[in-house]
This record gives C-alpha cells, sequence and structure tokens, in this order.
C-alpha cells in the first residue's frame, strides 16, 4: 500500500484481515506465557524428583552394604532381597524356532535379534523365560545399566492402535503427555519406575519400545549361543553378570 | 464465468448499412449455461466420428488359394502351402500373415463400429456450453480468432445481413465490424497438409474463421460462403462441430439480430423450457457462485475458523544425553548438578581456590602455634 494522502482508502479485507491476525496473535502470547510458566515449574519439579531419586539410590546402597557389613560383625548371614526387575536380550535369530518358544518371545516383545525388554520377576514371568532359555540372555540390571539403556537406547511408543510410531526420547514432554496421569513426567521418573519396579511398571515398560541393542563388542563367547552362560555360552540367566553383556551392546 | 445472478446485459446490434450500432437486445440465457469443457470435449470427440466412411482390406484378400498344410514329416514348417506343380506358387506357404501373399493379421472389417450415439440431452448441453464460451472474448481469443478489432463479443448484426447478396458486400461488412482480419488469419494460413492426407483428397489446411448464424436466408450465404474460413449456421440448427471445432471451446460467432433473439425461443431459461426443444431446459451450474476465492475470504467463512494449527515435528533427531551435556540436561535438569559433584571429586581446585584454602590453613597453623606459645610462655 503506498503512503500517499491520508484520504487512501484501504480494502476493508486487508483491514479485517489485519485484525484477525491481531486478536490471534494476542491469544497466541496469552497461551505461551501461560504454557511457559507451566514448564518452569515442571522443571522445578522434575529437579526436585531427581535429586530425591539419587539420594534414594545412594541410601539404598548404603543400606545394602550396612547391611553386609553387620551380618558379617555379627557371624550371620544376610540375604539380599530377590531382584525385582530383569532384562532380556535376544540373542538368536528368528529362522527354526519352535512355534511355542516362538509365541512366548512375541509376548516378550522380542521379535528380533539383539532385541531388550525390561521383565517384571515373578514365578508366571520366571517360567516364560526358562522356556525360552536358548533363544535369550537374561539377568537383574543394575542402575547404571538401566539409566544408559534409557538414555542412549530409549525409545517410546506413540500413536494409537494400528498407528504406532517409534519416538526417540527427546524430551520429557513426550513422556508426560503419555504417562502423566500416573506421576511420571520425566526420563529419571521411568528410571525409577523400572529400577526399583514400582507399581506402574508395566505401563512405563509397555510404553518403552523393545530396545534395539548392538551386537556384543568384542563378540560371544568361545562357546556362544550354543550353550548356558553357566557352561561358558551365552544363553540363560546369568543375573548380575548381565551389565557386563549390555554394556558391550549398548 | 459468469454468474446467473446476474441481471440480462443488454448486446448492442451493429447496423449493416450505416455507421454504428443500430439498438440494443437482452443477452440470451444460453449465454450464461454453465461451460463445461469435458462435456464439450467428449460429446466432440464422439461427434466426429459420426461422418466417417467405413473402410476395409478386401474380405477375400490373401484367401484365395486352395492351399492346404503338408503336416508333419516332410521336413517343412507345417504352414498351409499351395498344391499343384509346375510353378514358382506351387508348395509355397499360403493363409499365414507372415506368408508373401497371405492375408494379413486381423483384417479390418466394415462392422467396425464407426458411430457413436450420443444422448440428446448431453449433445445440448455441449451446445449451450459451447454458445456460452463464445460469449466470452477470452476464450475467442484464446482459441486464435483475430478479434482485437472486434468491439463487441457476441457479435450481433442487423437483419439486413441475411439479404446481402455480394461477397464484396460481405466483406465489406466484415471489415466494418472488424471481423475480416479472421478471415486474412485464415487465408494466410492455407498450407499443404503434413501427412498422407495430402495424397487422400485432404490437400490443404487452413485455420477456422468466423461463423456466422443467420435466422433466414435470403441471399447471406451466397455471399458468405466463398470467404475462406466463414461459416454458416442456421440458428435452428447449430452444430457443435462447428461451434467447437477440434473440441475447442470459443469459436468467433457473427449473430444476425433475429438469429440472436430467436436463441431464447430455442433453448428457454433456467426457469422456462425451451418452445422448440421438447421438456427441455438450460442445464444449471452446481455451483451458484464460483468465485471460490471470494467464498473462502469471506466473513461467513472467515468467522469460524480456527487459527492455523502448526504441527511440530514430534521427533527430531536423537542426541545422546549421555555424552551431550546440552541434551542431558534438557532431559533431567539435576544433571548439571551431579557434574560439578563429579568435576569437584576428581580434579583439584582452581589455583585461587588453593591459595585461598592454603592461606586459611596457614592461618589455622599459625593460631595453634601461638596458642602453644602462650601455653608455654603462661
Amino acid at each position: 500500500m503506498t503512503e500517499t494522502a491520508s484520504s487512501t482508502k484501504v480494502p476493508e479485507t486487508v483491514l479485517k484481515r489485519k485484525a484477525l491476525r491481531e486478536k490471534i496473535k494476542a491469544k497466541r502470547l496469552q497461551e505461551a506465557a501461560k504454557l511457559k510458566k507451566q514448564r518452569k515449574e515442571r522443571r522445578k519439579e522434575i529437579f526436585k524428583r531427581a535429586e530425591q531419586y539419587v539420594k534414594e539410590y545412594r541410601e539404598k546402597e548404603r543400606a545394602e552394604i550396612e547391611a553386609r557389613r553387620r551380618a558379617k560383625a555379627e557371624k550371620k548371614f544376610y540375604v539380599p532381597a530377590g531382584a525385582k526387575v530383569a532384562f532380556v536380550i535376544r540373542i538368536r535369530g528368528i529362522n527354526g524356532v519352535d512355534p511355542r518358544t516362538r509365541k512366548i518371545l512375541q509376548l516378550l516383545r522380542l521379535r528380533q535379534i539383539h532385541n531388550g525388554v525390561f521383565v517384571k520377576v515373578n514365578k508366571a514371568t520366571m517360567q516364560m523365560l526358562h522356556r525360552v532359555e536358548p533363544y535369550i540372555a537374561y539377568g537383574y540390571p543394575n542402575l547404571k545399566s538401566v539409566r544408559e539403556l534409557i538414555y542412549k537406547r530409549g525409545f517410546v511408543k506413540i500413536g494409537k492402535r494400528g498407528a504406532w510410531s517409534r519416538i526417540p526420547i527427546t524430551d520429557n514432554r513426550l513422556i508426560e503427555d503419555v504417562l502423566g496421569k500416573y506421576g511420571i513426567i520425566c526420563v529419571e521418573d521411568m528410571i525409577h519406575e523400572i529400577y526399583t519396579c514400582g507399581r506402574h511398571f508395566k505401563k512405563v515398560n509397555r510404553f518403552l519400545w523393545p530396545f534395539k541393542l548392538n551386537s556384543p563388542r568384542g563378540g560371544f563367547s568361545r562357546h556362544g549361543k550354543r550353550r548356558h552362560f553357566i557352561e561358558g555360552g551365552e544363553f540363560g540367566n546369568r543375573e548380575h553378570l548381565i551389565d557386563r553383556l549390555i554394556k558391550k551392546m549398548i | 464465468m459468469v454468474s446467473v445472478a446476474v441481471a440480462r446485459p443488454l448486446v448492442s446490434v451493429f447496423s449493416v448499412e450505416g455507421e454504428g450500432t443500430e439498438g440494443e437486445v437482452a443477452l440470451p440465457t444460453v449465454f450464461t449455461a454453465p461451460i463445461r469443457s469435458d462435456v464439450v470435449r467428449s460429446v466432440h470427440t464422439r461427434m466426429a466420428l459420426n461422418k466417417r466412411q467405413p473402410y476395409a482390406v478386401s474380405s477375400k484378400a490373401g484367401m484365395q488359394s486352395s492351399a492346404e498344410s503338408w503336416g508333419t514329416g516332410r521336413a517343412v514348417a507345417r504352414i498351409p502351402r499351395v498344391p499343384g506343380g509346375g510353378t514358382h506358387r506351387a508348395g509355397q506357404g499360403a493363409f499365414g500373415n507372415m506368408c508373401r501373399g497371405g492375408r494379413r493379421f486381423a483384417p479390418t472389417k466394415i462392422w467396425r463400429r464407426w458411430h457413436r450415439k450420443i444422448t440428446k440431452n448431453e449433445k445440448r448441453y455441449a451446445v449451450a456450453s459451447a454458445l456460452a464460451a463464445s460469449a466470452l472474448t477470452s476464450l475467442v481469443l484464446a482459441r486464435g480468432h483475430r478479434i482485437e478489432r472486434v468491439s463487441e463479443v457476441p457479435l450481433v448484426i442487423g437483419d439486413q445481413a441475411q439479404t446481402l447478396k455480394k461477397t464484396k458486400s460481405a466483406v465489406a461488412l466484415l471489415e466494418k465490424i472488424g471481423a475480416y482480419e479472421d478471415v486474412v488469419k485464415v487465408k494466410e494460413s492455407k498450407k499443404l497438409r503434413a501427412g498422407k492426407g495430402k495424397l487422400r483428397n485432404r490437400r490443404y489446411t487452413q485455420r477456422r474463421g468466423p461463423l456466422i448464424i443467420y435466422e433466414k436466408d435470403e441471399g447471406i450465404v451466397k455471399a458468405f460462403r466463398n470467404l475462406p474460413g466463414v461459416e454458416l449456421c442456421r440458428v435452428d440448427s447449430l452444430n457443435l462441430l462447428q461451434l467447437a471445432p477440434g473440441g475447442h471451446l470459443g469459436r468467433f460467432c457473427i449473430w444476425t439480430k433475429s438469429a440472436f433473439q430467436k436463441l431464447d425461443e430455442i433453448f428457454g431459461t433456467f426457469t422456462q423450457p425451451s418452445q422448440q426443444k421438447k421438456d427441455y431446459t438450460l442445464p444449471k451450474s452446481i455451483l451458484t457462485n464460483c468465485d471460490i476465492g471470494r467464498i473462502i475470504n469471506s466473513d461467513e467463512v472467515q468467522s469460524v475458523l480456527r487459527p492455523k494449527v502448526v504441527r511440530k515435528r514430534i521427533s527430531i533427531r536423537k542426541k545422546n544425553p549421555l555424552k551431550n551435556k546440552n541434551e542431558m540436561f534438557k532431559l533431567n535438569p539435576y544433571s548439571r548438578v551431579l557434574l560439578k559433584e563429579a568435576r569437584e571429586a576428581t580434579s583439584k581446585p582452581s589455583q585461587k581456590k588453593q591459595k585461598r584454602l592454603m592461606r586459611r590453613k596457614n592461618k589455622e597453623v599459625k593460631k595453634i602455634g601461638r596458642e602453644y606459645y602462650k601455653s608455654i610462655v603462661a
């Protein structure tokens, strides 16, 4: 529009558009300010929780150590609590699998070689793992393994039935949108839920896409997948030594 | 596109004898019929098939021998062979499309479906569309007619044109109304046809000129018919092949006044059925307002639209938080605290801090020394 005399007429549509755009902009700025405040509060909350978890983990660790020492001092035996969470890795491929094993691996969401999932430890799941033992390597991961898996290889399942997507965890908002109603709003919450097998373990676990791990750096052992870990091979329950395998595969 | 709701405009009638115009007529409703180029094209392609003459090869060609196959066992191919002897022809292959002198593959037959039936209503729709298109200067210009000098489209001339007898006066009339350039265009476009049509009695091609539509022939046909490119047509029997040559809309039409006025009678209006065509009313457009831009920008639509939703991509490139400190901080704001702790645990304090700590330590040591001295002295 030229800047001639003030009596230049501006088309009405232009004025209307301008008014509408300004209204939209004002609304957007309002929303943005509100959101910003919300997010700031969220960040504070996440900070507090992370701090609390760090303290909790350290206390737990110290408690274990103290209990062990106390038992030793009193000439008694310390029996640590059984593991609550296992990490299962599929170490065999998909060809030539018998139907029962195939089905159980599907139920565990281990559809591909070197896929890993967290599994709650109870009689039912242990029996399932036992059935498919030659196909998996599993054990009880420590905190570091859990953290590294979720931070480095963490992808989440977003979408709806028939239209799931494997989305990388790039923002806490992804987690909050889905798990917010269970009080899980950030990655640290997820890690805590998994590691300590909280009330919403299943929800968080299902939210996580099965971990796609590398083949182990340095390879499998000499007898490899053909033998149980106990016999010098790789498959089966290797309890706390799963961390080493995870480190090689992450 | 002319909207249906527009009031009927007036078209000036150009006088044949004198100068300028001799009155005005209302635009017949046909010229506001919907312009359906798809209908026109499909009707035209079918209509153009109807003037064809059948062609075929002779049904007996290549089959006029008593050839029979020799069968197997004779070290020759199994094609039917001409019987007899004493001539080159004996024993030669016959009948097959691969044989010399044999019948061709799939000989053309005269009972091929040469003509196409077109429903009456479709034909009328196409004509109505073509007429409507002929009233739009842009379409007529786009079709290639030289109407730059023509002052008004549709071009209507007085009824005296119907009584013209001499071609000379016809030319003079066309020059007066500015339509002669179109005729010149045709004259200059006469060229040898490319292709075999040359040898098949279609030696020359030329463009199409104006189409003159009259009501009653009182000499007009004879006056105009020798002009190259000029075609004549009676109002009662408008031909789509002339109104939309090649299936392309926008023929330059010159109407005589009585022909123009008869159109309302022939085609009727949107509400009043035609008087000549039984049970026929002009086709109506599906849209009453074809200006989509205007509809979209109207208040009624804009006021109920929600603001545009900008969907951000839900997944961006993943960065490893275990290596990328900023990424880690994004996911876990406590990580900076932990990093700081880790750094302090492993590293020595900075020079300044070291100095400060040393000084404090020295101060304390000195204090202890002084106390001891005091205790000794005291």
